[in-house]
């Protein structure tokens, strides 16, 4: 997207964002039982974001959402680790869940919910937080943009670009010169 | 608390701990070798209360069996899990002493642990899908750690892995749903009672051949074997080690399970496929190992050989061969990794592991040349070392059923191992022209060697007390093929859904 900017797109976006999160919202909330649920609803979501990266475009994302969205993926993998393990401290095995249901509560009357919302949100934040930075890494690297910022790149790749074998040995510099091709082919 | 969960959930929070809560450094690194001996020691406990007769069984979600997912422990089981956190532990070791933490990639411990909680996963599980499940989990997290230090080079060498592997789980999903159309269940012990009054029926025949195919490919054996042997020495030394140590065995467990606990045993075509495949692995693999000319390579083909004879094994289908199965798992893994290890040695030490440019090693070195030839003369199957008790017991039982080429095929494959060994003793070892520059200087090769040396020594334990390990093998084997007393085990959880057996 580095052309000019479509106003009339842009618009429909900044509407169609609201429009796809509260659907998104509704997936997650109804997949208790019925089809729906973490995983559908965080693609909806991560759906939502990736049309908002092409009204303001991949780098301006980074400006609208502040942090990383592996940040996103790590809250939800925790979050939904913890969901399973919570009942272990009462001695109930891993994945047990819990139901409670509420009437008279304001604005939204009967509730009927139970721990799996947990993990569902859980579920929910990795799809969101992944999909993203999937999509926002290829996209850069397709504008000719770097595709890692400078921090990302301290934590995500090797500070060595040099295996172990190529440490300039004295005595096989010759051998060290040749493409790793032959010294494998054989 | 019920401990059936703890082998797949101390790694899946190790890796999350690390993953984002660190840079790499010292704090890293002593909670990830802490969670490994904390994971191995719980293994070995496993492994002896379930010895005495005890099973685990966790039904997650308190959903009693056939509807739920359900965990469970048998001594195979454990003994896999042992033999998994053991390898890792040794792995994550040797890469310590590798590299300093101002130069490891932040990814590669959180990634490893990943993929231990895979591999301890498909251990645990008893049921078909969540093994899918599992078996994801592991591949995904080797394809990252496979192209994560990678060239170009290597992410060449990467791809058919990738591409095969990810045939291998398409045709996996299509076994279970053939399994689900069948028997209407993915849960083993289910399978088990639903599939011993239908064994006639020549659709379980070909789910059992399509299961074949499906961990044949995961396993490495003939025909499928070409993604392993090309991609397995482009990863780093300790991880190429954890690799040939347990990513293959995961398949010869499942053919284990499958073949011995779930289908029932009357599947005679199946059961001789596998033998006739596993006697051409062994020899396909060995004559691979011949043709290779650096060590990774000539030890990735050896894998394959040496799946051969575990397969074998699977194929005679006796009680006693399968505990000569497991027993060779046993010895296999740790020889193989040590395996690789010694090479790292050798290449930290000689600077290349292609055989044209190494030797002296044993001038300079001679502790690690003892070492190496214990690993190496006990991959080849010499007594006492543990590798001949594993061959013999396979070899008698080849003689028992009577089939004589099979067994030839496995005395000329260990013959051509032997060869191929010597080739790597002759030319890194022994051979000492005067220009072969030994690094003694890069004193990293010391705390390399002292590792390979410890898991020299519990392989050399398994060689001189190969009788108890045979014993618990035994046991192992009788518990994986009492479908009965697997199921009931199963079944006698009882939670939300209610106990329905069949």
């Amino acid at each position: 997207m580095n052309g000019p900017r479509s106003f009339i797109f842009n618009s429909t976006v900044r509407l169609v964002f609201f429009l796809v999160n509260v659907v998104a919202v509704y997936l997650l909330l109804r997949g208790h039982n019925a089809p729906g649920g973490g995983f559908i609803a965080g693609l909806a979501t991560a759906i939502s974001l990736i049309f908002l990266s092409l009204a303001v475009g991949v780098e301006g994302m980074h400006r609208l959402l502040r942090f990383d969205p592996v940040l996103l993926a790590a809250a939800g993998l925790v979050l939904a680790a913890g969901a399973g393990m919570l009942p272990m401290f009462v001695n109930q095995p891993f994945l047990e869940h819990f139901q409670f249901h509420l009437s008279n509560v304001p604005v939204l009357g009967e509730v009927h919910a139970g721990t799996p919302l947990l993990f569902d949100v859980g579920v929910f934040l990795v799809v969101v937080g992944v999909t993203c930075k999937m999509i926002f890494v290829f996209a850069k690297s397709a504008q000719g943009l770097r595709a890692l910022v400078a921090e990302e790149e301290r934590r995500y790749s090797s500070p060595v670009e040099q295996p172990i074998e190529s440490d300039a040995p004295p005595a096989s510099q010759e051998a060290a010169a040749r493409p790793k091709e032959e010294r494998h082919a054989n | 608390m019920n401990p059936t969960i703890l082998p797949i959930l101390l790694p899946l929070l190790t890796a999350l701990l690390v993953l984002f809560w660190g840079k790499p450094g010292r704090p890293r690194r002593v909670l990830v070798a802490g969670s490994g001996i904390v994971q191995l020691a719980l293994a070995l406990w496993l492994v002896a209360r379930s010895c005495t007769g005890e099973s685990f069984v966790l039904t997650l979600g308190n959903w009693s069996a056939p509807f739920g997912i359900v965990l469970v422990i048998d001594p195979l089981a454990a003994i896999m899990l042992a033999l998994s956190t053991f390898t890792a532990l040794a792995s994550i070791l040797y890469g310590y002493a590798e590299l300093s933490f101002r130069v490891e990639h932040p990814l590669r411990l959180p990634l490893t642990q990943f993929l231990l909680a895979g591999i301890n996963l498909a251990f645990c599980t008893g049921d078909l899908f969540n093994l899918f499940v599992a078996f994801e989990i592991m591949l995904i997290a080797s394809y990252a750690l496979l192209t994560l230090e990678a060239d170009d080079w290597d992410v060449k060498q990467a791809f058919p892995y990738l591409a095969v592997n990810l045939v291998g789980s398409t045709l996996f999903l299509c076994a279970a749903g053939l399994a689900y159309t069948l028997f209407g269940t993915l849960n083993f012990a289910d399978i088990a009672m639903r599939a011993s009054v239908m064994a006639d029926d020549p659709r379980v025949l070909a789910l059992g051949l399509l299961l074949l195919v499906v961990f044949g490919i995961k396993a490495g054996i003939f025909p499928l074997y070409y993604w392993l042997p090309n991609s397995y020495p482009t990863l780093p030394i300790p991880l190429a080690a954890l690799y040939a140590g347990m990513l293959t065995k995961v398949g010869v467990y499942v053919l284990l399970r499958v073949f011995g606990t779930v289908l029932p045993h009357s599947l005679e075509p199946a059961h001789q496929l596998l033998a006739w495949l596993a006697g051409a692995t062994m020899i396909f693999g060995v004559l691979g190992a011949i043709s290779r000319n650096f060590i990774r390579g000539i030890l990735a083909y050896h894998i394959l050989s040496q799946i051969g004879f575990m397969v074998l094994a699977i194929g005679l289908f006796t009680p006693l061969s399968f505990a000569a199965c497991i027993f060779y798992v046993i010895h296999h893994i740790i020889v193989k990794s040590s395996l690789f290890l010694i090479g790292g040695v050798g290449l930290c030490l000689n600077r290349t592991d292609n055989l044209d440019r190494m030797g002296n090693l044993w001038r300079h070195a001679p502790w690690l040349g003892v070492v190496f030839l214990c690993q190496a003369l006990s991959l080849a199957g010499l007594p006492p070392l543990s590798g001949f008790w594993g061959k013999y017991a396979i070899v008698v039982v080849g003689l028992e059923k009577g089939a004589y080429v099979l067994v030839a095929a496995s005395l000329v494959a260990s013959i051509l191992t032997l060869f191929s060994m010597l080739k790597i003793w002759n030319s890194a070892f022994w051979n000492s022209p005067d220009e072969r520059e030994v690094c003694l200087w890069d004193l990293r090769w010391v705390k390399l060697c002292r590792v390979a040396a410890g898991m020299t020594v519990v392989s050399l334990g398994i060689g001189l007390g190969a009788e108890g390990v045979f014993r618990v093998a035994q046991e192992a084997a009788v518990r994986a093929l009492d479908q009965e007393g697997y199921a009931r085990v199963v079944f006698s959880r009882i939670g939300k859904g209610g106990a329905t057996p069949p």
